[in-house]
């Protein structure tokens, strides 16, 4: 009985705060919100350059090669298999990929990697 | 229906939907550069162009400094309030600094008050190129001497080699000296070498140097050395130009109307 007491005591105005505090938002959203539902950016493959299996295993192939052609040739066009046309830069990949700041930082702490990208271009921490 | 439609189909499907999510702002409005091509997407044809830069001094106010405070900006240049650390891409100086190897004796007051503006030269035959170990520093393809901030490991034999003084060694972590970041350029890192880059980074948008477009009294002008009709060789044309140290044989593709 008097856990059920505390409980109660407890819970019922937390769960009135979470009521509250959810309605706060949700009316807080509302206002703003965009008439359509939010579009599936992350999930976006008519953006992506290649495959999300293939920039897994192979972007830094891709970035190296980028980087090259690009600096020392100025052929700065990459055709993606799809026929699509992106600017081999950075920023066309962080153009999408900086909305989640943690991406290239999540993969990269787990496998203990440190590439040194971020000593001069902007991470997707830094983006705008 | 074969495969080859159905690829069509799919693309074209795709393409329409994208268009919809953008023009309706489903997709987000890049915050940076946009990935909509202009008309640079061949491989460049090296030799075909050659960058140049001509200064009338004539022109250029002792008091304003707004050609270097924008390409500072621009390129995330470090300012750390001392020589010692001093990092520059253009600035100004006296004659006798910027043109150490021509007359100075005899010279109209007018001229040896004036304060020039100095500047990598993006030479043709540049000695920085050739001491460079790594290759880290480069002719490109259309006369720019660049540098692949990459590769450089921080030997400095380029610094050595460059009879203008035109490159900095950044001998602390440059971010510490940015008071303004600009986003649209990455900065360098402690160890590495930099210099002036001719603003490749605007050219490939559509844009003049970062300097020529900043100057309230249009001293600059920047163009094509070997297109015969561009703006530039109509001026060295029509104007008596010096270059810097042209003794040395290094052809700087920076040329002065004193
Ligand atoms: S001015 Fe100096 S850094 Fe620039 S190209 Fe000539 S030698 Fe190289
Ligand atoms: S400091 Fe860098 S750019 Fe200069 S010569 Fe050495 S490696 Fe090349």
């Amino acid at each position: 009985m008097r856990i059920n007491k505390t409980i109660l005591t407890i819970g019922l105005p937390a769960l009135l705060m979470f009521a509250l505090l959810a309605f706060f938002r949700q009316s807080g959203n509302a206002v703003e919100a965009p008439k359509a539902p939010p579009a599936p950016v992350a999930v976006d493959s008519t953006k992506c350059i290649a495959q999300t299996e293939y920039m897994r295993a192979n972007h830094m192939k891709v970035l190296y090669e980028w980087r090259n052609s690009s600096v020392r040739e100025g052929n700065r066009v990459f055709i993606a298999q799809n026929g699509s046309r992106f600017q081999k830069s950075l920023k066309t990949c962080l153009g999408c990929h900086a909305t989640n700041r943690l991406f290239c930082f999540n993969c990269h702490m787990y496998a203990n990697v440190r590439p040194k990208c971020w000593n001069c271009h902007l991470s997707p921490m830094e983006t705008p | 229906m074969n495969k080859e439609r159905r690829d069509f189909i799919r693309k074209t499907g795709l393409g329409v939907l994208a268009g919809i999510c953008a023009s309706s702002g489903l997709l987000p409005k890049f915050s940076l550069e946009e990935t909509v091509l202009p008309a640079w997407d061949e491989k460049p044809v090296p030799g075909k162009i050659r960058w140049g830069m001509l200064i009338d001094t004539r022109k250029c106010l002792n008091e304003c400094s707004e050609c270097v405070a924008k390409c500072h900006f621009v390129h995330n240049v470090p300012d750390f309030g001392n020589r010692k650390d001093e990092v520059k891409w253009i600035w100004k100086s006296s004659y006798e600094h910027v043109f150490p190897t021509s007359t100075q004796q005899f010279r109209t007051s007018d001229v040896l008050l004036r304060s020039y503006i100095a500047m990598c030269n993006h030479c043709a035959d540049a000695p920085c190129t050739r001491a460079c170990p790594t290759e880290a520093t480069f002719k490109r393809w259309d006369g720019i001497v660049s540098m692949d901030y990459h590769r450089c490991i921080g030997c400095r034999f380029c610094m050595a080699a460059c009879p203008y003084g035109s490159r900095s060694f950044n001998w602390r972590d440059p971010r510490e000296g940015i008071k303004l970041a600009s986003v649209d350029y990455p900065t360098r890192e402690q160890g590495v070498v930099e210099k002036c880059n001719f603003c490749s980074d605007r050219l490939v948008r559509g844009l003049i140097p970062a300097c020529a477009e900043s100057c309230p009294q249009k001293a600059f002008t920047f163009g094509d050395l070997n297109d015969p009709k561009s703006d530039i060789r109509a001026l060295l044309e029509s104007n008596n130009t010096m270059q810097r140290k042209p003794e040395l044989g290094t052809k700087p593709s920076v040329f002065y109307i004193i």
